[in-house]
């Protein structure tokens, strides 16, 4: 039983810890709390059996890692739009080209003010 | 009976011309997608929807113009820069010209959809990427009715609709020409309701999105669209369902608003 929450531990505190340092950094909660609760769980089998706890420390510190960086990220990173210069350039030369194609179109029916 | 002509005729400009009254050219419209899941959002993208005049040497036509971007911290992982256009008639939001040309993590595409409601044809030209190198076009031609339109016209066409007029519950059936197939989709009026949004508290037309015999959108009332109940008919909110989880479509600011 203290084996298996180990393990589960493990896995969700490394899974937290991926999505941390991933964008999804928001996302890094869910399994950061499955990872805490499968930890202490671990630790109060541990404790029971006089077993050793340093793989349950292992755990938390995952843990506790991907939670200040996902933290971290959710206060003081802003979202801002990247790079558009190019895209940009691509909506100018679009309006051009279209403004030729518009040109050929026959407008006729083109119901004006 | 003379009288009855002349009322008849008073009114007709307004029948004809009364269509759109919902934007004008120079209006800006700024929106944060993001992907939701379990209430926890994520944001991806910003999207833009401008509008501006474009005069040609014959008229002057509405150009629509939608962009969305991803954030530059999504920008390794998936690059997102679309760019959807559509140049209309001013009154009836009528397309002529559309174009999409998109960048989705190395993807691109580019469709150009040229108008001719005369003849009741689009001419269609599909241009991709070669596996080697350079790009190969795909022109068709497309039969089409006359309400046919594309997806972006098809959301202006959406504001400037009299929705006020609409009984809770009302069902309207569009025509939107996706991918060169003309798809069905279906927009029920749900009624009125008061959101909370970044551009202040507004009471608005909820509207509910379904395509017919496709299945990108899941569920029933689960693709919704938040109009302001006003002249403007802003789109400020919606939600969308997909296999793989919900979206949100938020906006951010406004302006260059006709009323």
């Amino acid at each position: 039983m203290r084996k298996l929450f180990i393990i589960l531990g493990i896995i969700a505190s490394v899974l937290a810890l991926v999505l941390a340092v991933l964008p999804l950094s928001n996302l890094a909660y869910f399994p950061a709390i499955a990872a805490l609760l499968f930890g202490l769980m671990a630790f109060y089998i541990s404790n029971k059996n006089s077993q050793s706890v340093k793989t349950v420390q292992l755990v938390f510190l995952l843990t506790i890692i991907a939670l200040s960086i996902s933290i971290y990220k959710s206060i003081f990173q802003t979202v801002e739009v990247g790079n558009t210069e190019e895209l940009q350039v691509r909506e100018q030369q679009s309006e051009e080209e279209a403004i030729e194609e518009l040109e050929d179109l026959d407008l006729e029916d083109l119901d004006l003010e | 009976m003379l009288k009855y002509v002349f009322i008849l005729s008073l009114m007709l400009p307004s029948w004809a011309f009364s269509q759109n009254s919902a934007f004008k050219a120079g209006e800006k419209l700024s929106f944060t997608a993001s992907y939701n899941m379990s209430g926890v959002l994520t944001e991806l993208a910003q999207v833009n929807m401008e509008t501006s005049e474009v005069k040609t040497s014959k008229a002057t036509l509405l150009r629509l113009k939608c962009t969305a971007t991803t954030y530059s911290k999504w920008d390794s992982f998936f690059k997102i820069r679309d760019l959807y256009e559509s140049y209309v008639s001013p009154t009836s939001v009528k397309p002529y010209l559309y174009k999409r040309d998109i960048y989705e993590g190395g993807y691109t595409k580019f469709v150009q959809y040229k108008y001719s409601h005369s003849k009741g044809t689009v001419e269609s030209l599909i241009r991709k990427k070669k596996k080697g190198g350079g790009t190969y076009d795909q022109n068709k031609t497309l039969n089409i009715s006359s309400s046919t339109k594309d997806i972006v016209s098809t959301i202006y066409y959406l504001r400037t609709l009299n929705l006020s007029s609409y009984a809770p519950g009302k069902n309207m059936s569009l025509t939107v020409l996706f991918d060169n197939k003309p798809t069905e989709i279906v927009i029920s009026y749900l009624g009125k309701e008061t959101i909370n949004t970044n551009i202040g508290s507004k009471t608005c037309y909820k509207l509910a999105i379904s395509i017919k015999n496709s299945n990108v959108l899941k569920g029933t009332n689960d693709n919704l669209l938040w109009l302001t109940a006003d002249e403007n008919k802003i789109p400020v909110f919606a939600k969308f369902k997909v296999a793989v989880g919900n979206g949100e479509l938020k906006i951010k600011s406004a302006t260059g608003l006709k009323n």
